[in-house]
């Protein structure tokens, strides 16, 4: 991907016009670090920035003075948000059971998410991060570069699979190039038992399933998986996760849990 | 010091990169949301003041109605309140982070409206865009003249400036706004880029 490609990537997402696949596309190289399209956004936003600054105008002080008073709500801090939470009166007692059972460190994290984020911005932010914890999973630098490369090659396609109904929360990411092979990102996935792992499927067509790797995940639900390219007789157009045996199986036994379709 | 009182030059805002900004260090807007992740509720008065302007002009030209413009604005800086960890000064300057997350929820609040209308805003000429927001129609909100005074975006090509005002401020995809023109996909992600270039030279800030 050169420069322009980049840039013309940068400018769509600055816009917030890109098409689905363009916008993973571009996040993914985000996430990974890729020096070029950081500047390129950053500039971006920066002139969209300057075109705001021409209809600025004052707003009225009552918007001020009602999240001065959301703050004051809260006990005026962040970190009071929890206590505030756990100490909540009945209607609001959805929250409360969320905070009773989680210790400080993690409660500040998802009292935030029970204030009402987005959850698919939410979660399109942690995928992003997902694909910039599985590259950094890999201590080589040469790896890194290969996952850039990857990223950065506009024959690398995008593939969203979904979780199935041993966890249908489960969601994945796979940036897929027929002969550089490519990178899974999953989250949303119940540890595997012991002695049993996922294992990744790649099909081409309605060729039989091809085995493309094993991998776990961790206390958050997050696994990655670099895989090779596949022989395959057509184009790998499906993938699939099912739990296996740790080992990994040459055909799949057990559950399906994410699939996905190019 | 509001946005509002720069009537003179509406490029007043902007300051060309390294010019020290006439604060001291801790209130400088970086230095200012750090604070804010750490609960400092004065930190986020000051930040309000310094952008709320800004994030609320841009939500009001995507958006028109006052009403709705001010709770998007008070729900952005809400999240600013809880978010402002996630600030990654790598990705750009407080200011763009602002107003990117304003007009991400503007439009997101103008997409649900859409649906909920069953209506899609009608392709509208620049004279129609621009007399809609001309004071007078809003006659409860103060709209500044400096909506009257030159864009930038008046110095981009037709082409460019429509494909950029047609994203930016009314939320279509690329592929929405090649239909919506009759245009090739590559002809409107080429105008986008060439678009965005051009702003970026002729506002030049980040």
């Amino acid at each position: 991907m050169n420069r322009d490609e980049i840039a013309e990537l940068a400018a769509g997402y600055a816009l917030g016009a890109l098409d689905a696949e363009d916008r993973a596309r571009f996040e993914a190289l985000l996430a990974a670090g890729d020096a070029e399209a950081t500047a390129a956004l950053r500039d971006f936003e920066g002139a969209l920035t300057g075109l705001a600054a021409e209809t600025a105008e004052t707003p009225p002080p009552a918007v001020k003075a009602a999240l001065m008073a959301r703050i004051d709500a809260q006990g005026g801090s962040r970190e009071a948000v929890v206590q505030t939470l756990s100490s909540v009166k009945p209607d609001r007692s959805r929250r409360s059971a969320w905070t009773l059972v989680l210790s400080g460190a993690m409660a500040a994290g998802i009292a935030a998410i029970a204030v009402g984020l987005v959850v698919s911005a939410a979660y399109d932010r942690r995928l992003s991060q997902l694909a910039q914890e599985a590259a950094a999973l890999k201590q080589e630098a040469e790896r890194q570069q290969s996952v850039i490369a990857l990223l950065r090659d506009p024959a690398t396609q995008v593939v969203a699979l979904s979780g199935l109904e041993p966890a249908p929360g489960a969601k994945a990411r796979m940036l897929w190039h027929a002969t550089a092979g490519g990178l899974l990102v999953a989250q949303g996935l119940p540890p595997a038992p012991e002695g049993k792992a996922y294992e990744l499927w790649a099909i081409a067509g309605k060729g039989a399933p091809q085995p493309a790797g094993v991998f776990t995940v961790d206390a958050k639900g997050v696994g990655g998986l670099r895989v090779a390219p596949i022989e395959a007789a057509g184009a790998v157009d499906t993938f699939a996760v099912t739990l296996e045996p740790a080992a990994g199986v040459p055909a799949p036994t057990g559950a399906m849990y994410l699939a996905g379709k190019l | 010091m509001t946005p509002g009182g720069m009537a003179g030059s509406h490029y007043a805002h902007m300051q060309p990169a390294g010019t020290p900004p006439a604060r001291t260090s801790t209130d400088a807007p970086v230095a200012l949301l750090a604070r804010i992740a750490q609960g400092d509720r004065e930190a986020f008065g000051r930040f309000y003041d310094a952008f709320a302007g800004l994030a609320l002009g841009l939500i009001r030209r995507i958006l028109r109605d006052p009403a709705a413009s001010e709770e998007v604005l008070q729900e952005v800086f809400w999240q600013i309140w809880l978010e402002a960890g996630r600030y990654d000064a790598r990705r750009g300057s407080p200011e763009s982070w602002v107003v990117m997350r304003a007009k991400t929820r503007a439009i997101d609040r103008l997409r649900a409206i859409r649906r909920r209308e069953k209506t899609f805003v009608a392709s509208v000429d620049e004279a129609v865009t621009r007399s809609s927001e001309a004071p007078g129609e809003n006659p409860g909100v103060a709209v500044e003249t400096k909506r009257l005074v030159r864009s930038a975006l008046d110095s981009l090509p037709e082409p460019q400036r429509r494909v950029v005002e047609l994203a930016f401020f009314e939320g279509l995809t690329q592929s929405e706004i090649a239909s919506r023109l009759g245009e090739p996909l590559g002809t409107v992600k080429t105008r986008a880029r060439l678009g965005l270039e051009r702003l970026k030279n002729i506002l030049g800030r980040a």
